[in-house]
């Protein structure tokens, strides 16, 4: 079996070397045969990848330890769940799940694209073949899945206990998808720059690619952050660990991209700008996993440390420094001629949201790489942790929240001050006044105040929208409201699902900001029938009981909740002791509600006593951010949707380039 | 006009940003009440979790407990956050602060993502005023056509149309 996969690894790199070949000489000697070749040989590198990974697969389900990747991340004792989950526990398992998406995914582009654009396609082939070729050199070369332990052990050392979880089973993947396809969107950058077809074309036909990226790169952030909630056991969410600043940075710079291409497709404006970046949210995907596998700083997520380090950073650079020449090359061609009425438009708030992003983005760069600067520079270990990203990124993300709201409503092209009154008085209105009503709540925090005023001006703002839309149909067609709402929401589904995501993120905020703000911990040692109390609730200790397997010992602590004297709730905070791993976990209780978490950590028995230690935390509203997350997902799903007017587009798109290459304006391509 | 609303809109921008540059600012003109979560939010365990003291997910770490027993002491004898930070700072090197101290270099650590911003700001702003320029006035007693008020309403006729 081992040879099977060793073999289809080495296939899939030929075939991709192959595709990367027959594209670029198929387009310059003008051969769609030879390119047609090279779509079928990135299906077939899909196809080897597969073979590869269900060889993986059945090695790992079948307790195969003389793979050696199978004898350190799982055991005979594990659940069959986690063995499946336990191909991207690991260092080359994670990597060759990377390049089965991406092969994937190139096969699925080479499919959509199959007779599309014959001058930008081939290139588009030969980008992401070239990626497949790094990940699967990376395969071949340095970090084979598929190496035997000689002699093989009888058992193996289990799959580390942090990620023996079901979020676990999800994040990894979701968090890869949204990485691995953002590599798709910067392929027909490329293409473009290569073949000087810089128009909105390749921007359209990649916008779906893009919002799939963003989708999941959000869900993926989201996962995580519910996983380091329920797993980790310190009642947060967010540590502003170096690995979780990899995934939102990608993240931040594909929002601004999503936004800023608007601006593009409408007015045929900054060219460069979204040629930057989308090269950037790239190149942010490479560096997270050279910070994930690099070892280069200390995480507490970097399961799969290993000297892959120099090999991504040379890959980062190169393809840093190629893409900067390219854009530097097309320079000339990619400056347009733009025009802004006012500044006082849509479009300048859109610049200034990108600014903002950008902004946050660099920030969390700068806070994740200066340890390795200052130790370079003046030889001294630091740390740069959440009170830093805290201080320096409190006041953008209002400002991102500000421009959330003012985005939406405010005119294209010129906003008269007619307009801007009319559009923003009551929302302006209603956010003061629900800032007041929180001061005089007694709630004193600026930055709190700030957030609800803000959150309460956007919110009116998107329900202005629904609203305004929602009234001209029902005044015109005598629809009913439900009626009215989905009819509007579904032949607009690109603007009102951008208008949903932001009522997500809204919702994730106000989550966020109230649960740090508010949240109160109690740690107590309690006897068997003792009680203490955390915000309003009284926790009653009523002992333990043990479940065990092979696999894990389990001792739950029983603990009843109770409110206003009565009994609300039964929790079971749990200590794990993985025999394999001979490692300890804590299983966190949990009781939820929209407007407090309930958060119970088992901190330990002492036997001699018989006092059991609890941790326990009341954080408010934290149910508003994974709410606001699925808000998010929803509106991307609705933006997402086909729309009659975009394939139009885009045919119209192609047309205006076929008349622009009939009147002989277009130029050669790169080196043709 | 126009140019007013433009000097009006450049200046609340600068403002806002001067005030975001002091909101974030790490030096405080007078501190907090001290509280231990304060403190210990300000330290970084040093058990291997990373995260910090006030987080350690250990509950019986062997780092974290004992280190929020000694902050809670020196509270009671009266030490200031400042004074406690810089003691476990002395004893533990510049690695246990959980955010740079905002001195020498590590200032860059704290200005640099201010600078970029207020750069790209003002070259923002600076391209805004050229794009602007380069663009002739439209009448200013119209109200600029909303794209979308057209689609919709061409949007609503086209079905009222297929209703009649």
């Amino acid at each position: 079996m081992v040879f099977i996969g060793n073999f289809a690894l080495a296939l899939a790199l030929l075939l991709a070397v192959y595709a990367t070949g027959a594209s670029v000489i198929g387009a310059r000697r003008k051969l769609p045969a030879l390119v047609e070749s090279a779509a079928h040989a990135m299906w077939a590198t899909a196809g080897m990848v597969a073979v590869a990974a269900a060889v993986l697969w059945s090695a790992l389900l079948h307790n195969d330890f003389t793979v050696a990747y199978v004898a350190q991340h799982s055991s005979t004792t594990l659940p069959t769940f986690y063995k499946v989950t336990a191909f991207w526990g690991g260092q080359e398992g994670s990597l060759l799940f990377w390049t089965l998406l991406l092969t994937v995914f190139g096969a699925i582009v080479a499919w959509q694209n199959r007779r599309a654009d014959p001058v930008l396609t081939p290139y588009v082939f030969m980008c992401l073949s070239l990626v497949s070729i790094f990940f699967l050199g990376m395969l071949n070369f340095v970090t084979s899945p598929f190496a035997r332990t000689v002699p093989p052990p009888s058992e193996g050392r289990d799959l580390n206990p942090l990620l023996q979880n079901y979020w676990m089973a999800i994040h990894p993947p979701s968090l890869y998808t949204g990485y691995v396809s953002a590599t798709v969107p910067f392929a027909f950058a490329v293409a473009a720059l290569i073949t000087c077809r810089l128009d909105d074309a390749w921007i359209r036909r990649t916008r779906r690619w893009a919002l799939f990226s963003w989708f999941f790169l959000t869900l993926g952030n989201m996962f995580g952050a519910r996983w380091a909630y329920e797993v980790l056991g310190w009642g947060g969410y967010w540590a502003w660990d170096p690995v979780e600043n990899a995934a939102f940075m990608p993240w931040l710079a594909m929002t601004a991209y999503l936004h800023s291409v608007m601006i593009q497709e409408r007015k045929d404006m900054l060219k460069v700008w979204n040629m930057a970046l989308i090269g950037l949210a790239f190149a942010l995907t490479l560096f997270g996993t050279f910070i994930t596998r690099s070892g280069v700083i200390s995480s507490v997520h970097s399961f799969t440390q290993s000297g892959l380090g120099p090999y991504f950073v040379s890959f980062l650079c190169a393809v840093v420094g190629l893409y900067t020449a390219l854009v530097l090359y097309r320079l000339p061609q990619l400056r347009s001629e733009a025009e802004l009425e006012s500044m006082l438009s849509r479009e300048a708030a859109f610049l200034f949201n990108n600014l903002v992003l950008v902004g946050i983005a660099f920030a969390v760069f700068w806070g994740t790489i200066f340890p390795i600067l200052s130790e370079a520079v003046r030889g001294v270990k630091i740390t740069v942790g959440p009170p830093f990203f805290n201080r320096v990124n409190a006041p953008l993300a209002l400002a991102l929240l500000f421009l959330m709201g003012v985005g939406p409503l405010i005119a294209w092209r010129r906003a008269t001050w007619r307009n801007l009154t009319q559009s923003f008085s009551a929302p302006a209105a209603l956010g003061i006044a629900a800032g007041v009503a929180a001061l005089a709540a007694g709630i004193g925090q600026w930055y709190v105040l700030a957030t609800i005023s803000l959150a309460v001006f956007v919110v009116a703002t998107i329900g202005a929208e629904f609203g305004r839309g929602m009234r001209a149909r029902q005044r015109t067609l005598s629809e009913s409201a439900p009626q009215a709402l989905i009819s509007l929401v579904a032949k607009n589904n690109r603007r009102y699902g951008g208008y949903i995501v932001h009522l997500g993120v809204v919702m994730a905020f106000v989550g966020i900001v109230a649960s740090s703000f508010f949240k109160v911990e109690v740690k107590r040692s309690v006897k068997d029938g003792q009680s203490f109390s955390v915000g309003g609730y009284e926790l009653v200790y009523r002992g333990i009981s043990v479940k065990d397997t092979t696999h894990v010992e389990e001792v739950d602590a029983v603990v009843e909740v109770r409110k206003g004297g009565r009994t609300i709730a039964l929790l079971k905070p749990a200590r794990l002791f993985y025999k394999r791993e001979q490692q300890p976990a804590t299983k966190v209780a949990l009781r939820q509600t929209p407007l407090a978490d309930l958060y119970v950590v088992f901190a330990g028995l002492d036997e001699k006593t018989g006092m059991a230690t609890f941790q326990a935390f009341l954080t408010p509203m934290v149910f508003w951010l994974w709410a606001g997350g699925l808000v998010m997902a929803l509106g991307t799903v609705v933006a997402f949707w086909p729309d009659v007017r975009e394939r139009e587009a885009i045919a119209r798109a192609l047309e205006r380039r076929t008349y622009a290459l009939d009147a002989g304006r277009a130029v050669e391509p790169l080196g043709g | 006009m126009d140019a007013i609303k433009n000097t009006f809109l450049l200046a609340l921008l600068c403002a806002a940003l001067f005030a975001a540059v002091l909101a974030s600012a790490p030096v405080q003109a007078s501190p907090p009440k001290t509280s231990v979560e304060d403190v210990a939010q300000g330290l970084t365990c040093q058990c291997g979790c990373g995260l910090t003291v006030a987080n350690c997910n250990h509950p019986n770490c062997s780092f974290s407990v004992p280190v929020r027993e000694q902050i809670e002491q020196m509270i009671a004898k009266g030490f200031g956050k400042r004074d406690i930070l810089a003691f476990f700072r002395q004893k533990y090197g510049e690695k246990i602060l959980s955010a740079p101290d905002p001195h020498g270099f590590n200032l860059l650590a704290w200005l640099t993502p201010f600078i970029m911003l207020l750069a790209g700001a003002v070259a923002l702003l600076l391209a805004l005023r050229r794009w602007s320029r380069r663009t002739p006035s439209a009448p200013q007693t119209t109200v600029s056509p909303d794209h979308y008020e057209v689609r919709l309403r061409k949007q609503l006729e086209s079905e009222v149309q297929r209703l009649l």
